[in-house]
């Protein structure tokens, strides 16, 4: 194995990972908040079409990522509409968002283009290496020539820390995921938590979605969220709810997707699905309370306020 | 001429078809301790509810500062100066006690800003002058529930209010921490504050009060200074006249003697050692025997193995270390009814059924005789007293009180050996109460009966039903001598562990 591939396969590892950090820090504040948002695959379809239909009505990647974000927010408000606000079925509600957004997705991009079979061309995300940075050996290239969007990424992770862990807002929202009763009687609105949480996560996943159709394909595909909303999940689980744990869980999970690429160039012939199995094991293991002992928030998935 | 803080008048309040209050009224004065006395279900908790802005009433006024006003939210009514202690706590138990009681105090400018450091000043000086004492930074959820009370109002006290309303607040308490929160109430109405306060024992109610509210079906029925009332008018105005001949009033520190020797030996732990759910010690090597016929009073602070030890003796927990030998026919009545005790979607029957579903007599653990079931379930409607429509009435639907006596009776159809009662009378009415009571003193009655073990934070109820009494204090019992047994001299090893007496 050459410099040259590890050098790829670090490279590939932030890219694959940068998505499912955006939409799994996002997602853990959600979370936080006692919401687990299954239809974050739908909020990561619609924002990867939002981002291309945007950057090609303004002809810029930019606009496309605030495009993306836009349409994640109303994927992620239809959830929230009847999960928080109707009190439904957190799992189902999710579940419909997702199958909802993957068809609806389809048919706009059907309706819009055509089955012309001419692929879409989109202006693209470019990598925007950061001088001096970008040139520290192995790690430069890896960390600090990529997308925005990458960037975008490591700043969240300390700010949402900050925000969760040190603000009065984030105490409310933890109190809000902890135990919603409490936290009515301490004075908080715990609906307006809860959807604005939601909200947050839905316009990451947005920008993840974008980040996918305008820095990996530079085009548009039906499904091509291709199950990151639900890896999202299990990578905030993994990452224990915390911001900087969760960039890193993404990363490795990007990591394990990036194995196939330096597999080939080394020429190994074991399956490289076997190493994509390998976050989900460490996972089950986060779950299982083997890596430390923080849970899940207690009233995570329960309709608020309880039917009595 | 005190001012008149808080006047609450004609209050009705409904719950779909239920009227938890029908026309209620509330005067607070400044300066006063007001006690709020009545059975469950008489709608006190609904009462503080809603001048504690939680709950709006369907009719009625509510004037603070003799302005009528409408309290939409917790939030108004704290702006308004009112403060609500919760009878179920409303702490977050993953937070630390310092984020508690910073949650929901908003600084004004910035709410982006760091509170803590504040909040733990105001925090330290509040617990220096008020000598409520509880550590800042551990997470609430390992806290006892005594320590948790005290966290509960130091954040009604942050914000200063002046009407602090508690509701229920000794059901948890040790003796000496019931004197030192009197004490506290006391000091607080001193300052010119008004202290509501919902409690279910008169003598507690006649030490602490200033005066009396008592709330029956909905209605106040009882207004008085507490130089004018004594026990018996009082439970008179709780109960109602015609059923106040049947309820004995309470004697505090009134200990029984054994009423004959103990019969054969039903259950015993050998040197038992336990842990609780999050890995913490609960029961600390502990050996005891239990007879039939007799009831085992055990005494102690919640959160001194209690738990472990009930689940112990139930069976539903084997030992880590040591040994249990525990009969078949063990009842358990868990502490928390609507928690343990009973499925509140379930029916009558089918709450029935939860106890006796292994029984072979009811289909053991194949197919359920349910005809048999419901005969058996109507049975202890009848026997017990429970105020419902049929069996097949929720289980949620029942008041407190008859939630309880359907526990206890369907435990007392499988308890042919053991019985392990967990705090069966906390927030019951004095009716209720006298009826598990009775209950456990009768079921114990002949020497073949089975064995009663009384887990209990009431020290007044370990005292007066049990022919044996031990205090388990720090995972470990302690037998205590006839001759000791008075309130204080268990009560100080309840809080003190075993070199408290001499």
């Amino acid at each position: 194995m050459s410099e040259a591939d590890l050098v790829l396969f670090l490279e590939a590892s932030v890219r694959l990972g940068v998505p499912l950090a955006l939409a799994a820090m996002g997602e853990a504040i959600t979370e936080r908040s006692g919401v687990i948002n299954i239809g974050l695959e739908g909020s990561l379809i619609a924002g990867a079409l939002g981002g291309a239909l945007a950057a090609l009505a303004f002809g810029s990647a930019e606009a496309g990522v605030l495009g993306g974000a836009a349409a994640g927010v109303l994927a992620a408000l239809v959830f929230a509409a009847f999960a928080v606000g109707l009190g439904t079925d957190q799992i189902i509600t999710g579940t419909a968002v997702t199958l909802g957004g993957l068809g609806f997705t389809g048919a706009v991009y059907q309706a819009r283009f055509g089955a012309t079979g001419t692929a879409l061309t989109l202006p693209t995300l470019a990598p925007l290496p950061i001088p001096g940075l970008a040139d520290i050996p192995w790690l430069g290239s890896a960390l600090f020539a990529q997308a925005p969007t990458a960037y975008l990424a490591y700043l969240l992770a300390p700010a949402l820390w900050y925000f969760l862990f040190r603000t009065e807002w984030g105490l409310e929202l933890r109190a809000v995921g902890e135990n919603p009763d409490a936290a009515q009687a301490a004075g908080v609105r715990v609906r307006r938590v809860r959807v604005l949480a939601t909200l947050f996560g839905g316009a990451l996943a947005g920008i993840a979605g974008a980040h996918l159709a305008l820095a990996h394909a530079g085009t548009f595909a039906e499904n091509m969220s291709a199950g990151r909303g639900f890896i999202a999940i299990a990578v905030v689980a993994l990452g224990r709810w915390n911001p900087p744990l969760v960039l890193l869980a993404a990363l490795l999970f990007g990591a394990a997707s990036a194995l196939q690429f330096l597999l080939q160039a080394v020429g190994v012939d074991l399956p490289y699905q076997l190493f994509l199995a390998f976050p989900y094991l460490l996972t089950l293991a986060a779950l299982a309370g083997w890596l430390g002992r923080t849970r899940a928030p207690a009233a995570l998935a329960l309709p608020w306020p309880r039917r009595g | 001429m005190t001012r008149v803080l808080a006047r609450l008048s004609g209050v009705v309040r409904r719950f779909g078809s239920v009227e938890a209050l029908a026309g209620a009224d509330l005067e607070v004065l400044e300066g006063e301790v007001h006690a709020v006395l009545g059975e469950n279900g008489a709608g006190k908790t609904t009462l503080l509810g809603i001048l504690g802005g939680i709950l709006r009433p369907n009719e009625g006024t509510v004037e603070i500062d003799g302005t009528p006003v409408t309290l939409s939210s917790p939030g108004d009514a704290w702006a308004r100066g009112v403060g609500l202690v919760h009878q179920h706590f409303m702490l977050v138990p993953a937070l630390s006690v310092l984020e508690n009681l910073a949650l929901g105090r908003r600084s004004t400018p910035g709410r982006l800003s760091r509170t803590h450091a504040h909040v733990r000043s105001d925090a330290s000086r509040l617990m220096e002058r008020t000598g409520l004492d509880v550590p800042l930074d551990v997470r609430v959820e390992s806290l006892s529930v005594g320590q948790k009370q005290r966290v509960e109002i130091l954040r009604a006290l942050l914000r200063d209010p002046r009407i602090l309303v508690l509701d229920e607040p000794t059901a948890a308490l040790a003796p000496a921490e019931v004197a030192s929160l009197f004490a506290l109430l006391r000091d607080l109405a001193a300052e010119g504050r008004a202290v509501v306060l919902v409690a279910h024992k008169i003598d507690e109610v006649l030490a602490v009060a200033d005066r009396v509210t008592v709330l029956r079906r909905g209605r106040t029925t009882l207004t008085e200074l507490r130089a004018s009332v004594d026990a018996t008018s009082l439970v008179r105005a709780i109960v109602g006249g015609e059923a106040a001949d049947r309820v004995s009033v309470w004697s505090p520190g009134q200990a029984t003697a054994p009423r004959r020797a103990r019969g054969q030996e039903v259950a015993a732990l050998v040197d038992a050692r336990a842990r609780d759910a999050s890995g913490r010690v609960g029961v600390d090597g502990v050996s005891l025997a239990v007879g039939r016929g007799e009831i085992l009073g055990i005494a102690g602070v919640d959160g001194n193995g209690q738990r472990e030890l009930a689940l112990l003796l139930a069976g539903r927990l084997t030992p880590d270390t040591g040994s249990a030998r525990i009969p078949d026919g063990v009842g358990f009545i868990p502490q928390d009814r609507t928690l343990e005790g009973l499925i509140g979607e379930f029916d009558l029957t089918e709450n029935v059924a939860l106890a006796l579903h292994a029984d072979a007599r009811f289909g053991g653990r194949s197919l359920l005789r349910w005809r048999d079931i419901r005969t058996e379930a109507d049975r202890v409607r009848v026997r017990f007293g429970i105020v419902a429509p049929g069996i097949d009435t929720r289980g949620g639907a029942l008041s407190g009180g008859n939630q309880q006596r359907l526990v206890v009776g369907r435990e007392l159809l499988v308890a042919t050996d053991l019985l392990v009662a967990e705090n069966p009378t906390r927030g019951l009415d004095v009716s209720a109460t006298a009826f598990v009571h009775g209950e456990l003193r009768q079921v114990t009655d002949a020497v073949t009966g089975p064995g009663v073990v009384l887990i209990s934070s009431d020290l007044d109820e370990v005292l007066a039903l049990s022919d044996r009494v031990l205090v388990l204090s720090r995972g470990r019992v302690h037998e205590i001598a006839e001759g000791v047994r008075t309130r204080e001299g268990v009560g100080a090893l309840m809080l003190g562990g075993a070199d408290a007496v001499a």
